[in-house]
């Protein structure tokens, strides 16, 4: 299997045993490698028809390449900081723009995420990403990890949202009020809510989203 | 793999203090002021209103006298942990102690309303004087200095007590055409650092380290007045220029 490991923040590098070990990495990402790698080009994200046309029609596009060989791959991406998560089972979500490698062995799809895309201008589709092993993250500025527990949601603004995992349910949350139409918005008028168990990555920064000015 | 990451809840996040060099932790009970858009997550029941008339209005009268940036604030209201965060810049928070300290008014980010948050005489500067804590953001982080210094202006975020910042050209810079010339043209080799802020007197300098600056904020036109600096008012003939700036040779001549 795929061994991830950090160098400083920004760097991921991945060591590849040979034979089927393969990541699915951003296209793109790799900044250098030693030994002996093969660089493919997945197209659809390496979901096969049907993940291609879905990555399409939601607007869940990765341009993912998979990675194949004995060494050690290096990935980075505009200096984004990057964090490990190791899972065992259990299912991540995650904006499609913040995933920078995956074990080969991970499923990656596409689920409905309602309303909150939106307001992000991501679409209303997230990735997820699903089975054993381990993924990287990219965020701007290293991500905070927010534990939801029952009696204690979290809001998190759709532009700093990153990624979540464990039994969540999100809704979204808008503090629109007739002020925000007299020119009095808050300007945080639009918050996804998080309530249940589980896990939630947050960048110290926000994206562009359409929701932000109001 | 190196160590596992720090997972917070909203009783592990540290209250009033830094989570991680970007994101700094309010531990709300009461009311913040905030620029629109800084909050990236909250635990417990918060609201968040626009600044205009309401039932916010007192608070408004005795922190917030910058009328006319209102619509680039907010205030916070209500109980529980609130993150703030800056496109990823360095943040810090401050105390003040019966203090003043000038920002840059890109650079700040939050403040305890036992502050009040003023426009200083200086255009795209703001303010804060009484008791209580601020956050701020810096490209890179902020160095104090103690006056007397000279400081690149690009670099510049902030300072408290200092009775007089103020420009400073470099003499060889300024001296004769050959001043102009070279200022205009880049011949005769200008360093690029011949314009300096100065101060000094009693107090603290707050740079930055680096000379990129963050996007200005508008801190609100001042009124039209004489003698307010950015008033508009009589627009002295070659005042926007400062001296040794190129151009203006006419004058330099005495023509």
């Amino acid at each position: 299997m795929a061994q991830f490991r950090l160098e400083g923040t920004k760097v991921l590098a991945v060591t590849l045993g040979g034979g089927s070990d393969a990541v699915k990495a951003k296209n793109g990402a790799m900044v250098a490698y030693d030994g002996q790698m093969a660089f493919k080009k997945m197209t659809g994200g390496g979901e096969g028809l049907r993940g291609m046309v879905t990555r399409r029609l939601t607007g869940e596009q990765m341009a993912v390449m998979e990675v194949k060989g004995q060494g050690t791959c290096y990935f980075a991406d505009r200096a984004s900081d990057i964090s490990l998560v190791r899972l065992n089972g259990e299912k991540l979500h995650v904006e499609a723009s913040n995933l920078l490698c995956t074990d080969a062995g991970l499923r990656t799809g596409t689920t409905f995420t309602g309303l909150r895309g939106a307001s992000q201008g991501n679409g209303l589709f997230t990735t997820t990403v699903e089975g054993a092993g381990e993924a990287a993250l990219m965020s701007d500025g290293p991500a905070v990890l927010l534990r939801v527990t029952h009696g204690m949601p979290l809001q998190v603004d759709p532009g700093a949202y990153i990624a979540h995992q464990g039994n969540l349910r999100q809704t979204f949350q808008s503090g629109v009020t007739f002020r925000t139409f007299m020119g009095e918005g808050s300007g945080e008028s639009f918050q996804i809510r998080f309530e249940g168990d589980g896990l939630v990555y947050v960048q110290p920064s926000e994206r562009n989203t359409v929701g932000g000015d109001v | 793999m190196t160590t596992a990451p720090q997972v917070f809840d909203a009783g592990s996040l540290p209250a009033n203090d830094n989570v991680n060099p970007y994101a700094f932790c309010v531990d709300l009970n009461g009311q913040w002021f905030l620029q629109k858009g800084k909050m990236i997550a909250y635990y417990g029941q918060i609201d968040f209103h626009g600044i205009g008339h309401g039932p916010l209005d007192g608070l408004i009268a005795s922190s917030f006298h910058s009328p006319l940036h209102a619509s680039d604030w907010v205030v916070a209201q209500g109980q529980g942990k609130l993150l703030l965060a800056d496109r990823a810049f360095d943040i810090n928070s401050y105390d003040l102690e019966e203090g003043n300290l000038t920002v840059r008014s890109g650079n700040l980010l939050a403040y305890e309303p036992s502050l009040s948050l003023k426009q200083s005489i200086i255009p795209g500067f703001l303010t804060l004087i009484g008791t209580g804590k601020f956050v701020a953001a810096s490209n890179g982080e902020v160095h104090f200095l103690e006056p007397p210094v000279r400081v690149d202006p690009q670099a510049l975020v902030g300072w408290s007590d200092c009775p007089s910042p103020c420009h400073h050209y470099d003499h060889q810079y300024l001296r004769g055409v050959m001043g102009g010339v070279r200022a205009m043209t880049g011949l005769g080799g200008a360093s690029g650092e011949e314009h300096q802020f100065e101060f000094v007197g009693a107090g603290t300098v707050l740079i930055q380290s680096t000379e990129s600056l963050m996007a200005e904020r508008d801190t609100g036109a001042v009124p039209q007045e004489d003698g307010v600096p950015g008033g508009g008012q009589g627009d002295r003939q070659g005042g926007a220029q400062p001296p040794g700036q190129g151009g203006g040779l006419q004058r330099r001549f005495g023509l």
